[in-house]
């Protein structure tokens, strides 16, 4: 059982972890934000976050046989690490995104996405 | 006359707490000058989200509002009881309180007055600044506008199209609760509470169904302005069959003209599969409707699944009250 301050702790001890945001997908904001990523524009990184899974879902929604899609993670790896995007349904509301993003070098993203998953259970019971 | 932003904002200069009433229009609750709850008369509550999402129940509820306390707020004792856990409660009220501030932020005209030491049972379960609801409300107005800017949709009963004007389309899971919820009397603040999700993000699933020419538009507004008693229209009309005589809201006389076949064999054109419709295909004038004949009388009435029975029903009175409610509730 973990509050969302809780579980943004909890992604920022995940190994190798930079940054985490949790971000609301219905607007696109920034509900919490981990605790080594003052840096970060948060409100523009979780509008463009939200819009990246949007656009995925959007395009993988055209490239499924059957037309439906239900994206349980996306990682995206880039020049700047590996970014996590987990979307966690809930009955009453758009889905509660976790964002983290990971150092290429010091994480591994098979424990990184275990964590993600037991942490999400624990966030969110459905 | 103060708006709700400035009332706020001195509001959370003084690290008041307390709760902030705007007439009939909802409430902000505040803990130390920042909001930690907020209602409007428009959108589900953080309880009906979660009893109509089916995640805990509506005793549950209840017994946890009786037994809240000032030491032991009931979200406390939700999640205490392992009814829930802290993230989804506090991801609820998160939820709730921006939906309710949009809606809130939008009231104008409305009476305001401040209720020191006032508290919401559920307790304070997330803290929001009143700079940043703002900003909120603001980055949630441009997305609607941007899904589609108009408003005309926002408080009629959702009427999904019979037959559209396209092959395929592709919907979000909330656009499909909304279609498969919709019973054409249903406006989507009505939606919201039945489907149990934010009101906000109903009223944006409509603008982009709406905006996919998906859903019934209303007529170009033959009726004198609003204001008027909506039974003076059906009236009007030159020809129009006695059978109008109901007081059905203005435009209702269409359907006559609208039968379900009608959208698909304007657009005979591939490419104008997709786009709104610009009119012409689904808003066949009245009087068009009227020479077609002897039939005409009766489709008024055999074609009321678009629109609430015109009768003296109660039903309908209250529908009309909860409609005129929620506008007022906008304006």
């Amino acid at each position: 059982m973990l509050g969302i301050e809780e579980c943004l702790t909890e992604v920022m001890a995940i190994p190798g972890a930079l940054d985490a945001i949790l971000i609301d997908q219905t607007s696109g904001m920034a509900v919490a934000i981990g605790g080594g990523s003052r840096h970060l524009d948060a409100e523009k990184s979780a509008a463009g976050l939200s819009g990246t899974l949007q656009a995925t879902l959007d395009g993988l929604a055209v490239t499924s046989a059957t037309g439906t899609v239900r994206v349980s993670e996306m990682i995206i790896s880039a020049d700047d690490g590996h970014h996590l995007l987990k979307p966690v349904e809930t009955v009453f509301d758009g889905p509660l995104v976790i964002y983290v993003r990971l150092d290429p070098v010091r994480s591994n993203l098979a424990l990184a996405r275990h964590r993600l998953q037991a942490l999400s259970g624990r966030l969110i019971t459905t | 006359m103060p708006t709700a932003e400035s009332v706020l904002r001195g509001l959370a200069d003084d690290r008041a707490t307390g709760a902030l009433r705007l007439g009939k229009a909802g409430v902000f609750h505040l803990t130390g000058g920042r909001v930690t709850y907020a209602e409007s008369a428009c959108c589900p509550r953080v309880e009906d989200l979660l009893v109509a999402g089916g995640r805990i129940s509506a005793h549950a509820v209840r017994q946890a509002r009786q037994a809240a306390s000032q030491e032991r707020p009931g979200g406390d004792l939700l999640v205490d009881r392992g009814l829930l856990t802290r993230g989804e409660l506090e991801f609820c009220v998160l939820g709730a309180v921006l939906d309710a501030a949009f809606f809130l932020f939008e009231a104008t005209g409305v009476r305001m007055r401040f209720r020191p030491e006032d508290r919401h049972w559920l307790g304070p379960q997330w803290y929001f600044d009143v700079t940043g609801l703002l900003r909120e409300h603001g980055r949630r107005r441009a997305q609607l506008d941007q899904a589609w800017p108009s408003a005309e949709l926002d408080t009629l009963p959702v009427v999904p199209l019979a037959r559209i004007p396209a092959q395929q389309v592709m919907l979000t899971s909330l656009q499909w609760e909304v279609l498969v919820g919709a019973d054409s009397s249903a406006t989507p603040a009505d939606l919201a509470r039945k489907l149990g999700r934010p009101a906000y993000s109903v009223l944006l699933a409509v603008r982009q169904l709406g905006a996919a020419g998906l859903l019934r538009r209303p007529e170009p507004a033959p009726d004198p302005p609003a204001g008027a008693p909506p039974h003076t229209s059906p009236e009007a009309p030159a020809g129009a069959p006695p059978e109008t005589r109901a007081p059905v809201p203005a435009g209702a006389a269409a359907p006559a003209g609208i039968a379900p076949g009608v959208p698909s064999a304007e657009g005979p054109g591939p490419s104008g599969a997709l786009p709104r419709r610009a009119g012409a295909a689904a808003r066949v004038p009245v009087p068009a409707g009227v020479p077609e004949g002897a039939a005409e009388p009766l489709r008024p009435r055999s074609s009321p699944e678009w629109l609430p029975a015109a009768t003296a029903d109660p039903t309908d009175v209250n529908l009309l009250i909860r409609l005129r409610n929620a506008l007022e509730a906008l304006a």
